[in-house]
C-alpha cells in the first residue's frame, strides 16, 4: 500500500472513530494559567466531580513523562538550559506524552485533563524571547484541546499566592533571562511577561477565561456549566494529522 | 532565535563550519578526523552528536519509561545540537576557528524524512543552526555489525525499532542515505 493510500485510510478511520456517536468521545481539556491561579485545585475539583458522574478520566501533567522528565530535571538542578534547549526538551515531554497517554486515551473515549497544555510552553518560552511562530511549530502536528479552562490572575496575585508556601524555582522565577539574583523580584519580573503572553494566547485560541481572583467554589460552579456547553462540540479536524500519524506509528490495520 | 547572530560572526572573523552528515558513523569520524588533519592550522575542532549527554540518560530510562517516537527523537536531537552550539560549535566560531560537525542538520532531516515526516517541519526545527560554510554527505553503507560508537541513526534504530512501521535496519539506513544524497543535491544542501 502507498504511503498515500495509508494515509487516506488512516484519515477516514479517524474520523469515523471520532465523529461515531453510538459511543462517548474522548474529551481534552486543558487547564492553563500562570503559577498560582489556583488551576491544579480547580482540577482535582473538576476530575472528582467528572468521575461521580461516570467519565473515564486520565490526567496529563507538564513536564511529567518518566522519559523525558529526568532529563529535564537534573539540566534544571545545575542551571545549564539555555532558552532555546529548555523550549526543545518541553517540547520532546509534550509530544511523548501526546503519543503515549493524550492519544491513547482519546482514542478509547476518556475524557483528558491536561494540568497546562502547549499554551505553557508558548507562553514560557516567548516571554523568555524565542519567537512565537518558531514554538509553535515545535508542538506540530498540533492537537487542539476541545476546551481550554484559562484561569486569570494578576501578576501581585500570583506572587503572594505562591510567596505564602514556598519560594519560586530558578526557572519558575525566569532568573535565566532576567539577570536578577534575588527570586522574588525576579518572578515578579517574568510573571509579568508570561501573563502578558498568556492574554495574547487566550484571545488567539480562545480560552474560556476563569476569573481566578474569585472564591475557589464559584469558579468551581462556572467550569461545570461551561463543561456542558462545550462538551456538545462536534470533533474538531485540526487534530486529524496528529491523530493519523500516531496510528501509523501504532501499525493500525486499515 | 541565536542563528542569525552567529551566521554574521561566520562571515566577518574567517571562522568555517564544515558539517559532514552520513549514517556510518566510522566513516563520519574517520572523514571528520582527516578534515580536521588537513586544517591544523586553523585550531579545526571536531563536534560529534551526543555531547550533551541526553541520549546517555535517554539509554537507562526506565524500561516502563516508554519509547519515544521518531519526532521526539529528532526534538531530543535538536535539544543537543542546541548544547552543541552553545557549548562547541559557537566558542570556537567566535574564536574564528574552523569547527567540523559530524553529524549536523543533515541526518536528522534525511532520517525524519525516512520515517515519513514532514520535511518542512524537519526543516523548520533545526532552523536554529547556522548554516555550515562547507557541506559533505557522505555515502558509505552503515557498518555491520553496529559499531561500538553508533551513529544517530544506527541508535535511532536500535530505539525505535517498534515505531518504524515494520522498517529493518538497513531499510531505514537505505532510506536515510537515499534522502541525504537526494538533499545534498538541492541548492541548500540539506
Amino acid at each position: 500500500m502507498s504511503s498515500s493510500s495509508l494515509d487516506q485510510k488512516l484519515r477516514r478511520l479517524a474520523r469515523s472513530h471520532f465523529e461515531d456517536r453510538s459511543r462517548r468521545r474522548g474529551l481534552l481539556v486543558a487547564f492553563e494559567g500562570p503559577d498560582g491561579s489556583g488551576k491544579t485545585t480547580q482540577r482535582k475539583l473538576f476530575k472528582t466531580w467528572l468521575k461521580a458522574g461516570g467519565y473515564d478520566v486520565v490526567t496529563t501533567k507538564w513536564n511529567s513523562s518518566d522519559l523525558i522528565r529526568p532529563i529535564i530535571k537534573s539540566r534544571k538542578t545545575i542551571r545549564v538550559l539555555s532558552p532555546l534547549e529548555f523550549s526543545l526538551l518541553h517540547a520532546a515531554d509534550f509530544r511523548h506524552r501526546i503519543e503515549s497517554v493524550v492519544l491513547p486515551a482519546l482514542w478509547e473515549g476518556k475524557l483528558v485533563i491536561a494540568d497546562r497544555f502547549l499554551f505553557t510552553g508558548l507562553a514560557r518560552d516567548v516571554a523568555r524571547g524565542l519567537d512565537f511562530d518558531q514554538v509553535l511549530k515545535l508542538y506540530q502536528p498540533l492537537v487542539w484541546p476541545d476546551l481550554v479552562f484559562y484561569f486569570s490572575v494578576s501578576a501581585r496575585t500570583s506572587q503572594e499566592r505562591i510567596a505564602t508556601t514556598r519560594a519560586p524555582t530558578f526557572y519558575e522565577a525566569g532568573q535565566d533571562v532576567t539577570d536578577i539574583d534575588e527570586p522574588a523580584a525576579s518572578y515578579e519580573r517574568f510573571i509579568t511577561r508570561v501573563i502578558r503572553e498568556y492574554e495574547s494566547l487566550a484571545l488567539i485560541f480562545r480560552f474560556i477565561t476563569v476569573d481566578a481572583e474569585r472564591s475557589i467554589h464559584d469558579q468551581h460552579q462556572e467550569i461545570r456549566r461551561l463543561f456542558h456547553e462545550g462538551e456538545q462540540r462536534p470533533w474538531s479536524d485540526w487534530n486529524l494529522d496528529a491523530v493519523v500519524e500516531w496510528l501509523a506509528m501504532r501499525g493500525a490495520r486499515v | 532565535m541565536a542563528g542569525d547572530e552567529r551566521r554574521s560572526r561566520v562571515t566577518t572573523n574567517g571562522a568555517r563550519l564544515i558539517s559532514i552528515d552520513g549514517v556510518n558513523a566510522h566513516a563520519l569520524r574517520d572523514t571528520a578526523r582527516s578534515v580536521a588533519a588537513a586544517n591544523r592550522k586553523h585550531r579545526a575542532g571536531i563536534s560529534s552528536w551526543g555531547a550533551s549527554g541526553i541520549f546517555d540518560e535517554l539509554t537507562v530510562a526506565d524500561s516502563n519509561a516508554g519509547i519515544p517516537s521518531v519526532r521526539t527523537l529528532l526534538l531530543l536531537y535538536a535539544a543537543d545540537l542546541a548544547f552543541r552550539l552553545r557549548w562547541e560549535i559557537g566558542p570556537a566560531l567566535d574564536e574564528g576557528r574552523l569547527v567540523i560537525a559530524a553529524p549536523y542538520v543533515a541526518t536528522p532531516i534525511a532520517l525524519g524524512q525516512a520515517a515519513g515526516l514532514d520535511p518542512h517541519w524537519l526543516a523548520d526545527i533545526f532552523r536554529f543552526a547556522p548554516p555550515a560554510t562547507e557541506h559533505h554527505a557522505i555515502d558509505p553503507a552503515p557498518a555491520r555489525p553496529i559499531a561500538q560508537r553508533q551513529g544517530f541513526v544506527e541508535f535511532a534504530w536500535q530505539h525505535l525499532e517498534t515505531r518504524l512501521g515494520g522498517l529493518t535496519r538497513l531499510e531505514l539506513m537505505d532510506r536515510t542515505r537515499r534522502h541525504l544524497r537526494t538533499n545534498a543535491k538541492r541548492p541548500s544542501g540539506a
